[in-house]
């Protein structure tokens, strides 16, 4: 069977998020503007830093996420983050190693709606002609400068933006535990472009992500879409894999 | 309705230093049996890096050591990479020729373009590009093969005037097909006038459209080769006992293991936004039979396991949409011991294979299928 990852989640258990309950309500989040940027990493780092329950994507590769919200119900707000792309059973997924938020209600919002390991910083996404420069400075360092360089037009329809896999404290039957929460936002697309991905800061640490850096290029996307948040539908077990440990919080959305 | 074998070479983990030996020794021995049998074709994919889902990177290495162990089994290559990364024109006319005479004139030649980031960014070869040059290649292929010489000039490769040696044993050339998982990549076949060498696992419905659009629409094609292939041929997996419920239950393990391995692949599309990759191809089908309960009814009822009554079913259905070839996927990652394939085998060759029969492949029936030994 494909490679496990390696997590010690004891390791980690106490610096994650808290969520109060798992009845989170939606956001959404129409005309938003997504950039996101694809490189890949060693596997070896990667894989460590994987829940058992997933399997690595082989390739291992990162997915630099910048996400400008207009309008929202924390008002607007640009978040990052930094994700591990990866396996649940047959499922691509991102798992979220680190975010940051441009505001302190977006970034509890996030934390305590979904399980995203989100604190506050200065998160900008810029406009250049040749390019989109994405950048977060936490406590007057940059801990990500990267770009998406010479943007041509493509179809919405190239555009594959796979889900998220939060890690988090959550209750469940009683008692509150590490879990893999599904993030599965749907995405109506209005504009796309695509470019070469260029990281040129990566701090790792500030992102939760070991020793791993971004090499060899795959793409970056930037579309602008309305988007949201759901409510949660599924969550795992991180330590069985998830044919074993997944449980259906509700229904399906009532648009699937 | 014919039948041939079909080759990932899916090895397990760990990789011990005998791990892939002793797999690529039981596919040879699969093979042998197999021609011995009667069926009529033998297929090996080219794949690179995808960790236990396939290891076979050199199919023409294995299709010769397969010509060489065996009579009458035709040895299909399928599919050659028509990338340039991955494989240079010169060498594929120069390596098929090779594999085609020392067959004796026994070689299919499939074509495709690659379909996963692992193997394209592996290659540093541009998705955007694939499908045009899939088209330069299978092109100039039949001219490289004929032709006493030849020069080309095109968008992704050329040449100046020279003698490309051996040439092909077969007259005009084997028979070329492509690999059929994008949707409208059959329609790419029949213009071209190559057969349809489908690698889905699609339900009845939606591959009875597929072919009935690649019949109508080769009959107004311009050939890249020097006749047409008309031929529609699919995948299947195959696991034949004479009990039902261990045949079905030893043919979904062997399934839901190359599903979830095949899973596991990042497709193009995953991560490479491109216009050259619309459709995930092989893999929602492959997913949604991973997780068992999205698999739909008629995708299990067209799946070749079972006793042999039930796999007679599924392949009289098959045939009636209009498919001429099956090709079985045997096993993966070993999860069918090597003595219940080759007693598979055996079993549908007795009971299954004259199901299908012409009066003169009756006659030809080996001895060792007719006796079931």
């Amino acid at each position: 069977m494909p490679l496990f990852g390696q997590l010690d989640l004891s390791t980690i258990a106490p610096h994650l998020p808290t969520l109060p309950d798992l009845d989170t309500h939606a956001w959404a989040l129409p005309g938003a503007e997504t950039m996101q940027l694809l490189l890949e990493t060693p596997r070896g780092a990667a894989d460590a830093l994987l829940p058992k329950a997933m399997h690595p994507a082989v390739p291992s590769y990162l997915a630099f996420t910048f996400t400008r919200c207009p309008e929202s119900p924390v008002g607007p707000f640009t978040f990052a983050t930094v994700r591990l792309g990866s396996r649940a059973g047959a499922h691509p997924r991102g798992l979220v190693l680190g975010a940051y938020a441009s505001t302190p209600e977006a970034a509890d919002g996030l934390r305590r709606g979904w399980g995203f390991p989100a604190s506050a910083a200065k998160v900008s996404l810029t406009r250049r002609h040749d390019r989109l420069m994405g950048t977060v400075v936490k406590d007057a360092v940059t801990v990500l400068d990267c770009a998406l360089v010479n943007p041509e037009a493509i179809s919405g329809s190239d555009v594959q933006l796979i889900n998220w896999v939060t890690m988090a404290n959550a209750p469940l039957d009683g008692t509150t535990s590490p879990m893999l929460i599904q993030v599965d936002p749907k995405y109506v697309f209005h504009k796309a472009e695509r470019g070469r991905p260029e990281v040129s800061v990566f701090d790792p640490a500030a992102w939760n992500a070991g020793p791993l850096q971004p090499g060899n290029p795959i793409v970056a996307t930037v579309a602008t879409v309305d988007t949201d948040l759901p409510r949660i539908r599924f969550v795992m077990d991180p330590a069985k894999p998830v044919y074993q440990g997944t449980r259906r919080i509700r229904e399906s959305r009532a648009d699937e | 309705m014919k039948f041939g074998i079909f080759y990932e070479i899916s090895v397990p983990r760990p990789w011990t230093r005998e791990r892939e030996r002793e797999v690529y020794m039981n596919c040879l021995e699969q093979v042998k049996l197999a021609d011995e049998l009667g069926f009529e074709q033998v297929w090996a994919v080219e794949h690179h890096f995808l960790e236990e889902y396939s290891h076979c990177s050199a199919p023409e290495l294995f299709l010769t050591a397969c010509a060489m162990v065996t009579k009458n089994i035709r040895v299909g290559h399928g599919i050659v990479v028509c990338v340039p990364e991955f494989n240079h024109p010169i060498k594929i006319a120069e390596r098929t020729a090779t594999l085609d005479i020392l067959s004796g004139g026994r070689l299919e030649v499939g074509t495709g373009r690659s379909a996963t980031w692992t193997e394209l960014g592996g290659f540093r070869a541009n998705p955007d590009d694939t499908k045009k040059s899939w088209d330069e290649f299978v092109r100039c292929l039949p001219k490289m093969w004929m032709q006493e010489s030849f020069s080309y000039q095109g968008e992704f490769w050329s040449m100046p005037e020279r003698t490309i040696l051996p040439k092909v044993y077969q007259r005009p050339h084997p028979p070329m097909w492509v690999a059929v998982t994008s949707p409208g990549t059959e329609l790419d076949a029949a213009d071209r006038g190559l057969g349809s060498l489908g690698l889905t696992f699609a339900g009845f419905a939606e591959q009875e459209k597929k072919i009935r659009e690649y019949r109508r629409r080769i009959q107004l094609c311009e050939p890249v080769g020097a006749f047409v292939n008309e031929q529609v041929g699919t995948t299947n997996f195959l696991f034949c006992h004479e009990d039902n419920d261990i045949g079905v239950a030893t043919g979904k393990r062997l399934g839901d293991t190359f599903n979830y391995l095949a899973a596991q692949l990042i497709s193009t599309r995953e991560v490479f936004a491109s216009r050259s990759y619309q459709s995930l191809g092989l893999l929602p089908q492959l997913r949604r039979a991973a997780t068992g309960p999205d698999a739909s009814s008629e995708q299990a009822e067209g799946l070749c396991f079972g006793d042999p009554a039930r796999i007679i079913r599924a392949i009289k259905r098959w045939e009636s949409i209009g498919v001429d070839r099956i090709n079985f996927l045997l096993n993966a990652n070993e999860v069918v011991p090597q003595e219940q394939v080759l007693a598979s085998l055996r079993l549908f060759a007795k009971e299954v294979m004259p199901a299908f029969a012409t009066p003169a492949s009756k006659r030809a029936l080996a001895p060792a299928a007719a006796g079931g030994a």
